[in-house]
């Protein structure tokens, strides 16, 4: 409890993204016609997708600080707990947009928490976007590892 | 009685939702940067000198999910005193942006040209040497900044091209000069002549590892000057410039390229007594190694060897009735190391091999220096 509460106040979800934009996130992840059911693990929401009493996965969004404005994205993972991607759901800087292009989201398809996410290693940085880059990654990190931890726990199922 | 509870119920709405959108939406974010200097160049009569060359805190305001402010205050060399020479304190930028979507921001105030790589990324730890490279000095004359209006965003279409570009106050001719080109032209937001605006763009392509710029600045320089030119664009300076920038496993790669027209150099130079040069002309390479990739491959730390070899000249076509001075086409190199300890954190060394084509007054310098943002 200790341990979910302290992982609460490093991934906050304010502020949100504008609905349609999470629907369209999960449209593209997960296909069109999913069924997305809302649950609530304390204060934090996360979305279970499912089809015909299949489960497709989870998905939760989450705001990490760029260098003056929070960053919105939406991390999405399969029923093995491995990152299905990312979005970039609102992005308000004056510099480093690229993160939300595919060719850098892309990097962290397939990971799992057992996988190390390092900038400049395993998720190639971006020239000018060097703050946004750090940042995402380390809400992506937070949030994968918050969303494996409740799907282990059965907390989210 | 079912007035006041109607009263207490709207009371109570509010406070369950202002609070919220408040702290989702109104905020006030601090940062900065800064690097202190360590120089030793050869020569008997040339003492070591260390210096704060520049402390700047970043104030940001947004006051709603669109509009939000960006500054930059900057003290240069520690200490501003009257009569003094030296020591600068100055707002780098200042600027309100208007985000109506992902592809158009409105920015309005004092903004960076978005000319080369420096001029807008300059802070220490993004760039390797303790100064920044001479050709960011001479040719495009960072920090760069003038008062304007314009557009940025993200080109439509998803093929990762961002664009800016704004309609600035323009450069006066009166402070061209031969060593060091457009820079004394600079007005920096100081009750800056409006007489020849002038428009300053760039169209930039990112890819993970790849980020590649062409930029440009166009605009006239006589201000009211008429001997000089007349018109809103009389003696125009044209600026073009590509940048790219390529990161592939330990090795970090950039280079610059510029090229400046001052069209009416001959005229300039007679009504200010100066020897400006009709083209300014110039670039640098520059190839990074993280050492510590190799020595230790579990570090997030980072040792970066380099080496850099700017080549530019301010006077590289000049008009008639100026000599060419050849001590004006200069040839640095710099070989250095950064320490990373975190990714916004630098310990820099480096030694410049200072050269020209005139052979003058060559020399090397030794540097040290430390610098930091967040």
């Amino acid at each position: 409890m200790n341990g979910v509460l302290a992982v609460l106040l490093l991934v906050a979800q304010q502020p949100g993204a504008p609905p349609g934009r999470v629907a369209a996130s999960l449209t593209r992840l997960f296909g069109p016609g999913a069924r997305v059911d809302t649950l609530r693990v304390d204060s934090f929401t996360v979305m279970r997708v499912s089809r015909a009493d299949s489960l497709l996965g989870f998905a939760a969004v989450g705001n990490v600080p760029g260098k003056d404005q929070p960053i919105t994205f939406l991390v999405a993972v399969d029923p093995a707990d491995r990152l299905r991607d990312v979005d970039i759901l609102v992005y308000r800087e004056p510099y480093g947009g690229e993160v939300a292009y595919e060719a850098w989201r892309r990097q962290f398809r397939g990971k799992g928490t057992g996988d190390s996410l390092r900038v400049g290693r395993e998720i190639r940085s971006i020239s000018g976007a060097t703050i946004s880059v750090h940042a995402v990654t380390l809400g992506v990190r937070r949030l994968l590892a918050q969303l494996t931890a409740w799907h282990q726990s059965g907390a989210i199922q | 009685m079912a007035k006041a509870g109607c009263k207490w119920a709207l009371g109570l709405a509010l406070l369950s939702v202002v609070p919220r959108v408040c702290a989702a939406q109104e905020r006030t974010t601090l940062g900065g940067y800064g690097e202190v200097h360590y120089s030793n160049p050869t020569g008997p009569s040339t003492p070591p000198v260390v210096n704060l060359a520049r402390f700047v805190v970043y104030l940001a305001h947004s006051f709603d999910a669109r509009l939000a402010l960006r500054s930059e205050l900057e003290v240069e060399d520690a200490k501003v005193e009257g009569g003094a020479a030296g020591g600068e304190v100055s707002l780098e930028q200042a600027y309100l942006d208007y985000r109506l979507s992902d592809g158009l921001t409105i920015r309005t105030g004092l903004v960076l040209p978005p000319v080369g790589i420096i001029n807008e990324t300059h802070e220490p730890p993004t760039f390797n040497g303790v100064d920044r490279p001479g050709f960011d000095h001479d040719v495009i004359p960072t920090t760069w900044r003038e008062i304007g209006i314009g557009a940025v965003g993200t080109m439509p279409g998803g093929g990762g091209l961002v664009y800016r570009v704004y309609l600035v106050n323009g450069l006066r001719a009166a402070g061209f000069s031969d060593a060091e080109g457009i820079r004394g032209g600079r007005q920096e937001g100081r009750q800056a002549s409006f007489a020849n605006p002038s428009i300053t763009g760039r169209l930039e392509w990112a890819r993970p590892g790849w980020k590649v710029g062409g930029s440009f600045w166009y605009g006239g320089t006589a201000d009211t000057n008429t001997a000089v030119g007349t018109g809103s664009f009389g003696a125009p300076v044209t600026l073009l410039a590509v940048d790219a920038r390529h990161d592939v496993g330990a090795f970090a790669l950039r280079g610059v390229l510029a090229g400046i027209s001052v069209s009416d150099a001959q005229a300039i130079n007679a009504a200010y007594g100066q020897s400006v040069g009709s083209r300014i002309a110039g670039g640098y390479i520059e190839v990074a190694c993280n050492v510590l990739r190799a020595l230790a491959p579990a570090s997030s730390q980072k040792v970066d060897a380099f080496v850099r070899h700017e080549r530019y000249d301010t006077q590289a076509d000049v008009p008639v009735g100026v000599t060419r001075d050849r001590a004006l086409a200069r040839r640095i190199t710099t070989l250095g190391l950064t320490y990373k300890p975190t990714w916004n954190t630098a310990f820099k060394g480096d030694y410049q091999l200072v050269r020209n084509a005139a052979g003058a007054g060559e020399h090397d310098v030794l540097s040290f220096g430390v610098g930091y943002q967040f």
